[in-house]
């Protein structure tokens, strides 16, 4: 008897979201199958990539991340350099310095910047907090104001600020929503819950669900990710079936593989080299378990991964 | 596992107020009612219109059209004893949420209600009883096979048959009990879906009893296997039982909120 392939694809999907305006808008999302199961049922939305850039412009950038850069003076400078390299889908501004434990750069400081960078790229926007829960409050909801109709993604609101995050983000100015839990798949799904029940509309969330650079608790982020997925497309659950996007290169290139230099580590070779693995193994690993955007930093990680992306689409 | 599929059972003749509204084809009684039981989470609702000698075609025609118009096309289980009334609803009737159930077959005369299923695509709630009670499980198991073997030479999917053990009232009948739930556990382990008329456990018994005989019955049933059941959505213990099972047994996810979904 002849073998009768079965498709695998699911009833349910996962929400399309739009993100960014005009040309340059990109979908996450849309899927029902697996990540690149694309023999199941055909893909329409490809993984995005997003570059990484903050407001401390060069200065804590890595060696090897900075001659990319080279004569950029402001952000807005970086901003549009980050625009222009190959693969690149979405800009990423990361307001690190916000953090009243770091640089505790005020809100009006950011935002000025975070105005900056929105005249000078028209690619979608994710715009990133300080980590901060109550600072983030603060500064993500000004944010959100300040890239009124850019339809960008305010990364996050999380479960100690989701009030304030989603009120201004998701219901005054109608940006999309992050909902950041930490490894937490149970948090994941409630946080969804509670800023649905707080008006804001669900197929207008992304959710980043935790990350950590391969071989740091990597397994932990991997399998929440797998049972999200299976929730949201074999369970049909509605709470858990918002793309997901994952900041890697926050991670990756925070992990002494990609910090010690050569001098120091002589056997484990060229620290660009290694930074670079770093940041494509888990960008590649977390795509592969279900992330429908990563957001990277070096140039050649953005456009390895995104012909990676293209090759199995 | 897929989630437990909750059947509300509080559109039927039974209740007098129902069965007026039915009667003079009065759309409010019967909207509010079904609205009362999709809001508790009910999955699929029953409509329960008699035997309707006569009239039963028209009216279940009407009641599917006016529930489906009035809920998006809200999946529903066509009880009655009448063929005719079946078919006329199911010919009017939209799939996009759920296949539409009938109500039902049994091993004796109403055998051949699962012919009809099979030939209009719907689940068949399938009984496991012929003339009288069954009188034990081997009895019971007979019925299962007869009734699936006649469901599959009909073309019909193993999952479109969903296997109904007869659940028999505890006043009278308490040393039956464990033996309805050691049959769930048998349709179970051959991979099939099982429902019933769970409450029907608790009739007779005073009403601030019966939501605790039932939420009781409906855990130690989904233990067993149980994927669905007929039920009063209405009954917040028994809801609330009911999604706390299917996070212990991975139906679903649970979250802090998981009983407000």
């Amino acid at each position: 008897m002849a073998f009768t392939a079965k498709s695998g694809k699911f009833s349910a999907s996962i929400n399309s979201v739009e993100v960014g305006c005009g040309d340059k808008k990109i979908v996450l999302g849309g899927e029902n199958v697996l990540p690149f199961y694309t023999f199941d049922a055909p893909v329409e939305n490809a993984p995005k990539v997003g570059v990484e850039i903050t407001d401390s412009g060069l200065e804590n950038e890595p060696e090897c991340v900075k001659k990319y850069y080279e004569g950029c003076e402001t952000v807005a400078d970086m901003a549009k350099r980050a625009a222009s390299f190959e693969g690149v889908d979405f800009l990423s501004f990361r307001m690190d310095g916000g953090d009243p434990n770091g640089a505790n750069k005020s809100t009006e400081e950011l935002i000025a910047m975070l105005k900056e960078i929105v005249a000078a790229v028209d690619l979608p926007l994710v715009v990133c907090g300080c980590k901060h829960a109550e600072k983030d409050a603060e500064l993500l909801a000004k944010a959100a104001e300040a890239v009124d109709g850019k339809n960008a993604l305010i990364l996050a609101a999380k479960e100690e600020n989701y009030k304030q995050v989603g009120a201004a983000a998701g219901l005054a100015y109608k940006q999309v929503v992050g909902a950041e839990s930490a490894v937490d798949i149970n948090l994941a799904k409630q946080l969804n819950v509670l800023l649905t029940q707080l008006g804001v509309d669900g197929k207008s969330i992304v959710m980043n669900v935790g990350s950590a650079a391969a071989g740091y608790g990597f397994e932990y982020a991997v399998s929440t990710m797998d049972r999200v997925k299976a929730a949201a497309l074999a369970q049909g659950d509605v709470t858990l079936q918002m793309p997901i996007i994952t900041p890697v290169a926050s991670e990756a290139w925070g992990v002494k593989e990609a910090m010690a230099s050569e001098a120091d580590m002589p056997e484990w070779g060229d620290q660009e080299e290694r930074g670079i693995d770093m940041e494509v193994e888990t960008a590649a690993a977390v795509l592969a378990s279900g992330s429908d955007a990563v957001i990277l930093k070096h140039p050649v990680s953005i456009k390895t991964i995104s012909t990676m992306i293209k090759e199995l689409m | 596992m897929a989630k437990f599929v909750t059947i509300g059972e509080r559109l039927s003749t039974t209740a007098p107020a129902v069965n007026k509204a039915f009667m003079e084809r009065d759309p409010e009684p019967i909207l509010k009612r079904a609205k009362q039981q999709l809001d508790a989470g009910a999955v699929y609702l029953d409509v329960n219109i008699g035997p309707a000698e006569g009239y039963g075609p028209d009216l279940m025609k009407w009641a599917v059209q006016l529930l489906q118009g009035e809920f998006d096309n809200v999946p529903l289980a066509l009880d009655t004893s009448n063929k005719e009334a079946i078919e006329a609803g199911i010919s009017v009737y939209n799939r996009s949420k759920g296949k539409p159930i009938v109500n039902s077959a049994d091993a004796a005369g109403r055998i051949e209600n699962i012919d009809l299923a099979a030939a209009n695509d719907a689940i068949v709630i399938a009984l496991c009883n012929g003339e009288g009670i069954a009188k034990d499980n081997d009895e019971r198991m007979g019925y299962c096979q007869l009734l699936l073997e006649r469901g599959l030479e009909h073309g019909m999917e193993a999952e479109d048959l969903w296997f109904d053990p007869l659940f028999l009232v505890v006043k009278g009948m308490q040393d039956k009990q464990m033996e309805i739930l050691e049959c769930i556990k048998m349709f179970a382990d051959m991979g099939l879906n099982s429902t019933g008329g769970l409450s029907n456990n608790s009739n007779g018994m005073p009403k601030t009893i019966r939501p605790i005989m039932d939420s009781a019955l409906v855990a130690m049933a989904m233990m067993q296997g149980l994927t669905s059941a007929i039920v009063n959505p209405n009954d917040l213990r028994l809801m609330e039982t009911i999604k706390s099972c299917d996070v212990f047994k991975g139906n679903t996810l649970y979250a802090d909120s998981y009983l407000e979904l």
